[in-house]
């Protein structure tokens, strides 16, 4: 059993594999009120979201609930051992190209540094005029704790696709195919109990895909590129995928190796034929 | 905790040894499906197609910010032990290279009790995938044996906007506004 939602700017697909039928809709349930949790707090579009008052708090402590500091602390720890790399502070200069809107009125910095984020226990607060970004790992985020809806709901196995981050768990796994820039179709290999991310850089702006990403000061990347990341966990699988995109080509696996993902080869042609 | 587990990463990715058909279409769920999961307390869903005047599609359009392209619109009254309990309206984004058909429910008072999507199709790239997929089968005979997976393939990659649909939604609450009866 599947749905399909428009949740978290993009579509997210939710499948079922074993069970009740009403275990299976309960549980489905239960999964997209999580991820809707997800965005309820951490949506940068959003000025009332936990990330949005942090944004516009100019300094202020910013009372925050657990699910948030529990990412914030994910987005800083993986911004320091990525050498910033993974860098969730360059919302700044996403909002001064228009990627985001602009929420803070004063002047904003375009990147920060891991100290610029002060965590607290059940607030934070931002130390210099940075622009938190979480698009690199909420989505991720989400899909997680949807997954932990349907282990909760003893749903055998199934899986969660929030606009290409997806995770599968189960004995069954699903075939995992990538979509490049071009619109082609390749297929990676058969996934189980694990998570894919891709991320594509592109030169063009493109409505339909509208996320971006850009260098660890927050300036433009050149050139395109679409880069897979397997990991445990989908919040990490996303954060990595952005590491793979900053980082040369020469050290991209290595990078993303080192954080503990693996960083995905250009995916076969469809046309996998039977040994 | 961030430190490579490989036990993990070998089975976590294995090839495919199967032919997998491409992504890019799926079906969720009937109308009726749709309606009873976004209003399950209601008995009946009662049609109530709409055919929008011209004045109706322009204050649609005042109110919502984008066009009402069609006259004609689907919609069914909800109802439990008479009462009118929500609307479900059914409708289709259509992009550029997506095409999907979605139904919400709308409370008597104009919110959003919840979105369904029933079908979902995507075009883009689809001469390359469509021509990929045909070249498998040429040269190949009756007698030449090929295994097709019968598992959906996952389809990783850049994140698709659902802000189509989330104006087309935006469109719908001004339609009700504007041309559903309020009792």
């Amino acid at each position: 059993m599947k749905r399909l939602r428009p949740l978290l700017g993009t579509y997210v697909e939710i499948g079922c594999e074993g069970g009740t039928k009403r275990q299976q809709a309960l549980a489905c349930e239960a999964a997209f009120a999580a991820i809707a949790e997800v965005q309820r707090l951490l949506s940068f579009h959003d000025r009332c979201s936990d990330l949005g008052r942090l944004n516009r708090s100019g300094g202020d402590w910013v009372p925050l609930d657990p699910l948030s500091l529990r990412v914030l602390h994910l987005a800083r720890r993986l911004m320091e051992q990525s050498g910033a790399a993974f860098n969730c502070l360059v919302g700044g200069s996403l909002v001064a190209t228009g990627d985001l809107p602009r929420l803070h009125r004063g002047r904003v910095l375009v990147a920060g540094v891991p100290a610029d984020l002060e965590l607290g226990e059940d607030r934070a607060r931002l130390r210099r005029p940075v622009q938190v970004t979480l698009d690199g790992i909420a989505k991720g985020f989400a899909v997680d704790q949807g997954i932990k809806m349907l282990r909760r709901f003893r749903v055998p196995g199934g899986w969660i696709n929030a606009g290409g981050d997806l995770r599968t768990f189960g004995p069954t796994g699903c075939p995992l195919l990538r979509r490049e820039a071009t619109g082609a179709i390749g297929a990676l290999g058969r996934l189980r109990d694990a998570a894919c991310a891709t991320s594509t850089v592109r030169t063009a702006r493109d409505q339909r895909f509208p996320g971006r990403i850009v260098d660890p000061s927050g300036r433009a990347l050149p050139g395109g590129g679409t880069h897979s990341v397997l990991a445990r966990h989908a919040w990490l699988a996303d954060a990595l995928t952005k590491v793979a995109a900053v980082s040369p080509p020469e050290r991209r696996a290595a990078a993303v190796a080192a954080l503990g993902g693996r960083y995905l080869p250009e995916p076969a042609p469809i046309l996998e034929e039977v040994a | 905790m961030l430190r490579a587990n490989h036990a993990w990463e070998l089975a976590a990715l294995t090839p495919l040894s199967v032919l997998v058909a491409p992504a890019g279409a799926a079906d969720y769920l009937t109308i009726e499906e749709a309606q009873a999961v976004l209003v399950p307390s209601a008995d009946t869903f009662e049609p109530h197609p709409l055919t929008l005047t011209k004045d109706q599609r322009k204050a649609i359009k005042r109110l919502a910010g984008t066009r009402q392209r069609r006259a004609e619109q689907l919609a069914w009254r909800a109802r439990r032990a008479g009462e009118t309990i929500g609307w479900v309206l059914l409708d289709d984004v259509v992009g550029k290279h997506e095409f999907i058909t979605y139904a919400v429910a709308l409370s008597p008072a104009g919110r959003v009790l919840g979105v369904e999507i029933l079908s979902y199709r995507e075009t883009h790239g689809g001469e390359v995938r469509d021509a990929a997929w045909r070249a498998v089968f040429k040269g190949k005979t009756i007698e030449d044996p090929f295994v097709l997976d019968e598992d959906v393939p996952n389809l990783s990659g850049a994140t698709l906007s659902s802000r189509n649909l989330t104006n087309g939604v935006k469109r719908l609450l001004a339609l009700q506004r504007v041309a559903l009866p309020r009792d």
